[in-house]
């Protein structure tokens, strides 16, 4: 087995049914810091919960992608990340998001490959109004930017991989991936 | 400064080795039915990235679109022969039919997610025959729960006979199962007591357009992709037959057409339509009659009905007469196309439609809700010849809203304005429904139909109405099998709590599972006038067998036995079994003949899925699902006849399956000229409506529908909202994230996370006044819904009219009530909510009305009003991680 998920149960190693980082992202910050306070390398995670061990060796590198007084709301940047050719975008909504950061927790990111297809999701079809990325000219999905990605309408069979972000002093860095980046079988991260 | 460490896990989904086994089928919900591959392999290995190292044949990452991919959904751990694979359900890329490269639909992307699996949300599949006891299920045998059934039913069949067993079953969960439950019902019990999933009586959808002539599934996909123009009424592809919109329609032949919309509610596909140079009429619910006699008007008035079309292909009165010889025309189709009041031909159906009053514009306006340059421009686009005389090729598609809110008479009005603009049988100029379920329902002969009660006045034979007839207190034994039930029909809450009372209410119950004391008990009860209610399902349906059925039996299902069934192109493929069912699950097939035994019933002793299917096709013979040949060819050849339908892979074949020069030859379109053929070979048998409508003569019929029809107008009013109590239309329907009744989308993270909750979407102009924001519980309350009681039998004309049976005493007034999350959004009209359709735990049909349509018994399931109040603030107002309230137009 050479899951990269922290499956506790190795019957069934797809990443839904564990508790990933990206859910614990989801699920709140206090679950964060449980997981970052994970002994990362120790016995536990080579023996005690499979996978942990290939967790340790593929981690993200951050990457700054801006500074917080250069992110105007509703504005998209587009970024690379964790490797040059992986298009994202970060975009400051105006209201709440999931993951968000910054002091309103409202900027996100996300990446511009629609999941169902690989159709294109580039920043020019972030519609402001409603905080959403789409339609997907291929087949019309949507994808709601304050709820992780979601698909509001369409036909992904999962969300829009979101782009982990953290504000470390004045700059917002990407620092990991959450969702699978449509083409792959496996993230890809930087060297 | 940042951590250099980040413990991001690196997603990742295993991939199929070389050596994966795969697997075709389709998938397991719209009716488009999209070809599927499955990839199962042992756990303990995996494929890898290069193209040569895994069963896909492709380098990972793939680097471009429209390229075969897996996300995480589509892939799921599964028990095959007692032991663990990974198994990957992908959309076929390689298909050429139906979704051409891959393309697919988010609730066949997410079919992985719908096997059984202990560790998932699939965990509460039902595993184990039970029974109640003391209120709670209790594990029991197979053996014991049918032998209970059985004796149970001998003494209800003894003692009131055929009329108090009832069965309620899907109509499409494929042919091998429906053909068995068709054997036991009308065959082996004989009764006319059955009902399936989506009516309250077995007989036609949309008899206008059966009555018309035109095959409700005549048409091929291509013919969506070929038309110049799409008039849409009452449904939206995109939501509900995802694949046929986005491959098809925003494709195909003619991807330049124009699609006019004729619904309340702008979904993604009116907003492409409208994007497109297409129209979006919002109209106002019931109302279709009107819009359609008001646009044949115009057609009539510009001298654009297609002349050359209605000359060939329409009926004369003569035509509509013929073929009948000296029958008594009760039978529904008969009495109804040869009834002075629908029966018509050209010259009088033009007679009709300029002296109707509702078909007046300025009338039209005012009925539909709709301006009327929207109606003009409507008439333009599907009728007017172009300056070069050519005609635009414009298809009729009908779906929930047009049959679901004024059951006949807005699918023969739809049927006779595709008839005069030259549709029906031709290359795309197809007049169809769009489809709901897939279909996978066979017959075993002749159904019980003739022992109904029910008549029209004038003795005209009628379906029983099943709903009512529970109700009333006439079942003593019912069987359901893989539906809802309560919340799909109407005045839902209503029927689950006289179901309840006839079950749970009775002070005859189970103490425990000793079969003489339930057999004993069970017997007190129905002779106390009660009801024994066994329960068929793969998992927990609430209310029905998780709080009132006494006996509820664990299926097989899809993926886990080997069946068959078509797509609403009649399309027939094989589903392969590729994981085995859990627990004591067994296919419904298997279920029934179990019981069968029991009772001591003959012919079912079949030992595969395989045996029932070889055995219906005969039964397939003569009708538009006919797989007759395929059989008889598979047995000359010495091979099974799924094995033989296994090589034709998701390709399928178009039934009827006929022999054309020793080749099986599948039927693109019915009703086409072009199907005629010579010599009729093998086991083919010939059919008129395979090259000519189906009527007599071979020539559609036109049918009038007046507007002031007295089995329709004085319901409608009845029904409409009223302003005076604040009320506004509570209509109901689907959107493209869920399927039917949720019942795996629940237990789909993916889909679950999207829709946890039932929605209902609220013009901002209704939801101000009531305070009422995005995101809000708000429940919707009719306390005047109208259920039909008794009176099966109409006498004198006037009988099954709405106003006489309210004075005779036959309508009671219930109410009923539902909660659902607001979307406040103006993609709806104003002065209409639409909220999601037989969703668990809010029943939006508890507000319409079960009082069925006189002429057809179908129900007019759209038409629920009531008063919307706010209840609270949902969760999802500020849990970002469930439930998108994004308005669904975004475009």
């Amino acid at each position: 087995m050479t899951g990269d998920t922290m499956t506790i149960d190795d019957r069934d190693r797809s990443p839904l049914t564990c508790m990933t980082r990206r859910q614990m992202l989801i699920l709140g910050g206090s679950a964060v810091t449980v997981l970052a306070s994970v002994p990362l390398g120790g016995a536990l995670a080579q023996k005690a919960v499979p996978g942990t061990a290939d967790l340790v060796q593929s981690r993200y590198k951050p990457r700054r992608i801006a500074t917080l007084r250069d992110i105007k709301a509703k504005t998209p940047i587009p970024f690379t990340y964790p490797v040059d050719d992986v298009r994202n975008f970060l975009v400051k909504l105006g209201e709440r998001a999931g993951a968000g950061v910054g002091p309103d927790d409202d900027i996100v990111a996300f990446n511009t490959v629609c999941p169902h297809m690989g159709g294109p999701l580039e920043p020019e079809s972030y519609k402001p109004e409603h905080n959403v990325v789409g339609p997907c000219l291929l087949h019309l999905s949507t994808f709601d930017l304050t709820k992780h990605g979601m698909v509001v309408s369409g036909h992904a069979s999962d969300t829009l991989p979101q782009i982990a972000l953290e504000v470390r002093e004045d700059s917002v860095f990407a620092i990991g991936v959450m969702g699978l980046i449509y083409g792959y079988a496996r993230n890809p991260v930087s060297a | 400064m940042v951590e250099q460490i980040q413990p991001f896990e690196v997603i990742s989904v295993p991939l199929p080795p070389k050596d994966a086994e795969v697997l075709t089928t389709a998938c397991a919900y719209c009716t488009v039915a999209c070809g599927y591959k499955v990839y199962r392999w042992p756990v303990g290995k995996e494929g890898g990235p290069k193209a040569d190292q895994n069963a896909l044949g492709i380098d990972f990452p793939t680097g471009g679109a429209m390229l075969p991919w897996i996300s995480p959904s589509q892939h799921n751990i599964a028990r095959h022969n007692g032991k663990p694979h990974h198994v990957v359900v992908l959309p076929d890329f390689d298909a050429k039919v139906v979704n051409p490269g891959g393309n697919h639909s988010i609730r066949g992307g997410t079919l992985a997610q719908k096997i059984y699996n202990p560790a998932r949300p699939t965990r509460d599949r039902l595993v184990y025959p039970m029974v109640r006891v003391a209120g709670v299920l209790q594990p029991v045998s197979w053996d014991l729960a049918t032998e209970v059934m059985a004796e149970v039913s001998k003494h209800v069949l003894a003692k009131y006979g055929e009329h108090a067993w009832g069965m309620k079953t899907y109509s499409y969960e494929y042919f091998e199962n429906t053909y068995a439950i068709s054997k036991l019902v009308n065959t082996s019990i004989g009764t006319p007591v059955y009902a399936p999933h989506d009516k309250p009586q077995n007989a036609e959808d949309a008899a206008g357009l059966d009555d018309a002539g035109v095959n409700s599934f005549a048409a091929s996909y291509e013919d969506w992709g070929a038309c110049d123009v799409a008039f849409l009424s009452g449904v939206d592809p995109y939501e509900t037959k995802t694949i046929l919109f986005t491959e098809w329609m925003m494709k195909g032949d003619q991807p330049d057409k124009k699609m006019i919309f004729v619904t309340p509610h702008r979904t993604m596909g009116v907003a492409y339509g409208q994007q497109n140079g297409g129209l979006w009429l919002p109209i106002i619910p019931g109302a279709d009659t009107v819009l359609h006699l008001a646009l044949a008007r115009i057609i009539i008035e510009n001298n654009w009905q297609d002349q050359e079309f209605i000359d060939n292909w329409v009926a004369n009165q003569w035509d509509v007469e013929s073929g009948y010889g000296r029958g008594t025309r009760n039978t529904r189709w008969q009495w109804r196309t040869t009834w002075g009041t629908f029966q018509s031909d050209w010259n009088d159906y033009r007679k009709f439609i300029m002296a109707e009053e509702s078909a007046k514009l300025e009338n039209a306006v005012r009925i539909t809700g709709l301006p009327a340059d929207l109606i003009r421009k409507a008439a333009e686009l599907i009728a007017k010849p172009k300056p070069n005389g050519s005609r635009p090729k414009t298809s009729f598609m009908l779906e929930k809203g047009n049959y679901w809110s004024n059951n006949y008479m807005n699918s023969a009005s739809l049927g006779a304005l595709g008839l005069i603009c030259g549709a029906g049988n031709r290359p795309g100029r197809v007049i169809s429904r769009g489809g709901g379920h897939q279909r996978g329902g066979m017959g075993a002969g002749f159904s019980k139909g003739w022992l109904s009660p029910e008549k029209y006045p004038g003795r005209r034979k009628k379906a029983l109405n099943v709903d009512r007839w529970v109700m009333d207190g006439n079942v003593r034994f019912m069987w359901v099998i893989g539906c809802t039930w309560f919340a799909a029909m109407l005045a839902s809450q209503e029927l689950q709590s006289r179901v309840h009372e006839l079950v749970r209410g009775n002070p005859h119950q189970p103490r425990n599972v000793n079969k003489t004391h339930l057999v004993d008990t069970y017997k007190k009860r129905v002779d106390a006038g009660g009801m024994v209610l066994v329960d068929s399902d793969i998992y927990p349906v609430d209310p029905l067998n998780t709080q009132i059925a006494d006996i509820v039996l664990p299926a097989a299902g899809w993926g886990e036995v080997d069946f068959t069934r078509c797509n609403s192109e009649r399309r027939l493929r094989l589903y392969s079994a590729f994981n085995d069912p859990p627990g004591e699950a067994k296919p419904d097939w298997w279920a029934i003949a179990k019981f069968a035994q029991k009772m001591g019933f003959a012919g079912y002793d079949w030992k595969s899925s395989n045996d029932v299917f070889e055995e219906s096709s005969r039964f397939s013979r003569g009708g538009v699902l006919s797989y007759h040949v395929l059989v008889t060819e598979a047995k000359r050849e010495g091979r099974k006849a799924h094995e033989l339908l296994r090589t034709l892979g998701t390709t399928g074949i178009q039934t009827p399956i006929r022999l054309v020069d020793g080749k099986l030859v599948g039927t693109k379109r019915l009703h086409d000229p072009s199907n005629k053929r010579g010599d009729i070979e093998g086991a083919t048998v010939d059919q008129r409506w395979l090259y000519a409508f189906g009527t007599p003569s071979g020539r559609a019929v036109l049918l009038k529908t007046p507007w002031k029809f007295s089995g329709w107008i004085d319901f409608y009013e009845a029904v409409k909202p009223r302003k005076e109590k604040g009320e506004i239309w509570i209509t109901n329907g689907r959107v493209n994230e869920t399927w039917q009744s949720g019942f795996d989308d629940l237990r789909k993270p993916h889909l679950s996370k999207r829709w946890p909750w039932p929605w209902i979407v609220i013009h901002p102009d209704d939801a101000k006044p009531k305070g009422i924001e995005s995101g809000d519980l708000v429940q919707g309350y009719n306390d005047e819904v109208f259920v039909q009681t008794g009176a099966p039998i109409g006498v004198l004309e006037k009988d099954l009219t709405f106003t006489e049976l309210r004075k005779n005493g036959h309508i009671k007034v219930t109410s009923g009530q539902f909660v659902a999350v607001a979307i406040v959004s103006d993609e709806i009209r104003p002065g209409v909510a639409i909220a999601s359709f037989n969703y668990p735990g809010a029943p939006a049909n508890s507000l319409c009305h079960a009082v069925p349509d006189p002429v057809t018994g179908n129900y007019r399931y759209k038409l629920g009003r009531g008063v919307l109040s706010k209840v609270g603030a949902s969760v999802y107002r500020t849990l970002l991680t469930e439930m998108s309230l994004k308005p669904r137009p975004i475009i």
